[in-house]
């Protein structure tokens, strides 16, 4: 009887125990390891007589491993462990084909909003449960590692860790973002280590391979690996050859061959149905309107008001000291930016504006001709006695007698919208970045349960999802229309029953007005599809500044006259929708790509 | 496991960890856990050193285990609240300072849910497992011996419970169970089902002689191991050969990749190239070669009665 030590290329396995290991030929293929551990352990405690466990713990120790005992190489098993999850019909499915058919490397790139997040923790968690992985590493952007932890945590049972200090690495489970795992002293422990799974959010930010991001993963060692991206090709048809590197380097020939066989022009393919095959043993892209995945509409109602005497004089002269102050300026932009926000928070609330002055007044010097000019605008926002808009707010709000949710842009705002329902004796709760956990799942906690109103200043990631509302108030927009988009997609979202409406309030003759106009008129923000945003004004934002800093500049430079503003601000709209129309290729690419990828069969649930 | 299944185990659990179970039904138990079982659950480490360095009275923590989630809420919420009203009634009572009643002892009393798959079964199984891996057991005796001169023969056997595991990318799992008469050497499968019918205690009973042993524990381990050899041999095998096409194909393909990359490689780049090369080769084999492994879940020396 031989025993030799183990050297399989089982990275992760006991090789620690080596000297345990004995292998057999069971086939030609295959080798039985017969880990003889226990046997030495027996040995030394019947030569020291004990100590000697329990009978009954040992049949029920036996019963467990009887009982997590996996039977077949295909039947799912993570679900029977997760009484609570109720995953899709595309996302069983999508996790299956990962499994059976995949090998455990792919990239999920389904449309956004169907649930990647939940086919790579199903993924996840089979492997954890068939003891295929032990160790896991989850790269996100930093803004999303907590929100992995707690789906991971709350949704699969998994003990995942965020990564906070250097020792964190050591669990088996870590979330980490990209940007810190790469940098030193993260770096080497990280590299050193071999992953049974990587799964990485948001990968089509690894499109581009001369990036150290990217060739940090290349260089990771690891058995599985999740790529997530709702946008395997944003505008190139190389970035998914350098995705799909990552994955299975060579599936669609060497990067000349790849150029050769599938390219016509960089946003072009050809020879599609081999491109298909190629890609279908890698990628899985479900779109909404494949069987079983639908959303439900979405309703904007747009509500023009007109400010009320008071409200607007303290408009007209806020808007005067604005514009006053650029004069003075010279035309300098970067230090007015700020200032149009006065103009923005008149049209939210005169509790917005004050803050905002006061502010402006503590920091202005003492015999500044400035302070003068700042308390005549107090002295306006002093006339004001009702709020147009929070009037109208709470007669929709009647009206619709449903959870709402409102949003605004502003502190203050929210603090006074709370007060002004409380003295109407509604129940209103609010909801704030500034918030920790604990808190914000309180208050979501009370909206679900006895409040009809929820007031946010916020709607970034951070897991609000209200599918149980659907109705949502605009007190004021945003400017950026990614967070305009955020707010939709806390309440449309896959598991919303209902139609969604959303009600946009909008004073006439103000700023407001033409932003309105522009995100809803203009580049049809709310009936965009989702995802579809972010890459339109990726490119439009190159080099300009911000969508806000842009309309800021308009602002300021239309010299009060409105027809100007107008003309500035369609100007600004047509550059975005042509974006669009050219942004429209790679989509298009895309969606030949849905065929491309693999189709899921999506049984329909009665 | 189903609920009953859960329900019972871990019922035996606490019994054979001495816990205190103050309050059951079948679908809860509130139990005070024995200082054995607490050191096992409640991830107290440190607490638990300070106990064993200072030499205090050990303080052990009080849990209401749900083993059945619906049937224990139908019963205990007589009062039937939606779960969003009881959210928002804990969620106020927070806020205003109201203590919901059920305040029979004083403090509260930590729930944990056990169903198949939650974390704090899981630690039961775990803990099952830390103390119960290696056994020492004589059957106890059908009926008195007639004369405290008669004395029984006993058989020592070796006991082992072996997990199979058969993996590529894919898993699946057996179990066998065997058992050793280390007096003549003959074998059984399915051991453990034939000593769970049996009365087992830890203390060698009255008027019982145990058989001199004919082999020794390592001739034992070896008719186990041929035994366990000679059943995985006869089994079908196209699994393993389809995972090692896979794998050929992915190796392959890597090959296809690289080669022509490496020879117009300069110097310098070269053996970064060969590097990544042989990572993602060994990845790859790694991530399909099929591979069966066995280790023991537990074992352990049984007394049986009579002389097989």
């Amino acid at each position: 009887m031989s025993s030799t030590t183990n050297h399989n290329s089982d990275l992760a396995g006991a090789a620690a125990a080596s000297n345990a290991i004995a292998t057999r030929k069971l086939h030609p293929l295959v080798d039985l390891k017969l880990d003889r551990s226990w046997f030495e352990e027996l040995q030394s405690r019947m030569a020291k007589n004990g100590p000697w466990d329990d009978w009954t713990l040992y049949q029920l120790s036996m019963e467990a491993e009887q009982a997590k005992k996996i039977d077949s190489f295909e039947h799912l098993q993570c679900l029977r462990t997760l009484p609570a999850l109720e995953p899709m019909p595309h996302q069983i499915s999508t996790a299956r084909k990962v499994l059976h058919e995949m090998g455990g490397r792919a990239i999920l790139a389904d449309e956004v909003g169907l649930g990647k997040t939940i086919e790579a923790g199903l993924v996840l968690k089979e492997y954890l449960v068939r003891g295929l992985v032990r160790r896991a590493l989850i790269l996100v952007p930093a803004s999303l590692v907590l929100q992995w932890v707690r789906e991971l945590n709350q949704k699969f049972g998994i003990a995942a860790v965020a990564q906070k200090k250097e020792h964190t690495w050591h669990y088996d489970v870590v979330v980490a973002s990209i940007d810190t795992a790469k940098r030193d002293p993260h770096r080497e422990l990280v590299l050193g280590t071999d992953y049974d799974l990587i799964i990485i959010d948001e990968a089509h930010k690894l499109k581009n391979k001369k990036t150290t991001n990217y060739q940090f993963v290349v260089q990771l060692r690891k058995k599985y690996c999740l790529l997530l991206t709702a946008t395997p090709i944003q505008n190139d048809l190389d970035e998914l050859f350098n995705l799909i590197t990552l994955l299975k380097p060579g599936q669609l020939g060497g990067q000349s061959e790849f150029a050769a066989n599938f390219v016509v022009d960089k946003r072009l393919p050809k020879n599609e149905d081999q491109l298909q095959d190629a890609l279908s043993s890698i990628m899985i892209r479900n779109r909404r309107g494949d069987g079983g995945i639908s959303f439900t509409k979405r309703i904007v109602r747009n509500i023009p008001l007109v400010l009320s005497t008071e409200e607007q004089a303290l408009y007209d002269a806020v808007t005067g000291f604005v514009r006053e102050r650029y004069d003075e300026s010279g035309g300098d932009l970067t230090s007015m930016l700020s200032l149009v926000t006065l103009q923005r928070e008149v049209c939210s609330s005169r509790d917005a504006v004050f803050v905002t002055l006061v502010n402006l007044f503590k920091k202005t010097a003492e015999d500044s001709p400035m302070r003068p000019k700042i308390w005549e605008l107090v002295e306006f926002i002093r006339k004001i006695e009702s709020n147009t808009k929070a009037q109208k707010t709470l007669e929709l709000v009647q009206q619709m007698n449903e959870k709402v949710i409102i949003f605004t842009e502003y502190r203050a705002t929210q603090e006074y919208l709370l007060q002004f329902f409380r003295n109407n004796n509604m129940v209103a709760v609010p909801y704030r970045g500034g918030m920790n956990r604990g808190k914000k799942d309180w208050m979501m906690d009370l909206f679900r349960g006895r409040a009809q109103v929820l007031i946010a200043t916020e709607a970034g990631g951070e897991g609000i999802n209200l599918q149980f509302c659907h109705h949502m108030i605009n007190f004021d927009l945003p400017w950026n229309p990614m967070r305009v988009e955020q707010r939709i997609g806390r309440v449309h979202r896959l598991g919303q029953t209902e139609d969604v409406h959303i009600y946009n309030l909008c004073t006439v003759g103000t700023i407001e007005e033409h932003i309105v106009n522009l995100l809803h008129e203009k580049i049809n923000l709310f009936e965009l599809v989702i995802g579809e945003l972010d890459h339109i004004l990726e490119r439009f934002e190159k080099g300009e500044g911000s969508l806000e800093q842009q309309l800021a500049r308009v602002l300021l430079q239309s010299g009060g006259s409105n027809a100007d503003l107008s003309k500035q601000i369609n100007e600004l709209g047509s550059s975005i929708v042509k974006l669009r129309n050219e942004t429209a290729d790679p989509s298009a690419i895309l969606t030949q790509m849905t065929a491309l990828g693999q189709k899921v069969e999506v049984e329909i649930r009665p | 496991m189903n609920e009953k299944q859960v329900h019972k185990f871990v019922h035996r659990y606490l019994e054979a960890t001495d816990c205190a179970i103050l309050e059951k039904s079948p679908a809860h138990f509130t139990v005070k856990l024995s200082p054995a079982a607490d050191r096992e659950l409640t991830n107290r480490p440190y607490y638990w050193g300070f106990v064993d360095r200072t030499g205090t009275p050990p303080e052990t923590m009080t849990f209401l285990f749900v083993t059945d989630k619906q049937k224990y809420e139908s019963l205990a919420a007589a009062p039937a609240l939606t779960p969003e009203e009881a959210a928002a009634n804990a969620a106020l009572g927070r806020s205003i300072g109201f203590v919901p009643g059920n305040l029979t002892n004083g403090t509260r009393t930590p729930r944990e849910d056990l169903y198949f798959g939650s974390r704090k079964l899981e630690q039961l199984f775990t803990a099952a497992k830390t103390y119960g891996s290696y056994v020492n057991l004589f059957q106890e005796p059908e009926k008195r011996a007639n004369t405290p001169f008669q004395s029984t023969p006993y058989t020592a056997w070796l006991g082992v419970n072996m997990r199979v595991e058969f993996a590529c990318d894919m898993k699946r799992e057996e179990i066998h169970s065997y058992g050793v008469s280390l007096a003549t050497g003959s074998i059984v499968e399915q051991f453990h089902d034939q000593l769970q019918a049996l009365r087992l205690t830890p203390r060698l009973p009255a008027n019982v002689h145990v058989a001199k042993n004919g082999l020794s524990l390592s001739k034992a381990l070896s008719v186990v191991e041929q035994a366990l050899e000679r059943k995985l041999k006869n089994y079908d095998y196209s699994w393993a050969a389809a995972a090692s096409e896979r794998l050929q194909e992915e190796l392959d393909r890597i090959d296809g990749y690289y080669e022509p990359l490496i020879k117009h490689a300069t110097e310098e780049t070269k053996p970064a190239i060969e590097e990544q090369y042989n990572q993602r080769r060994q990845e790859t084999r790694w991530q399909f070669e099929p591979r069966v492994t066995a280790s023991a879940i537990n074992c352990g020396i049984f007394h049986l009665e009579g002389i097989d």
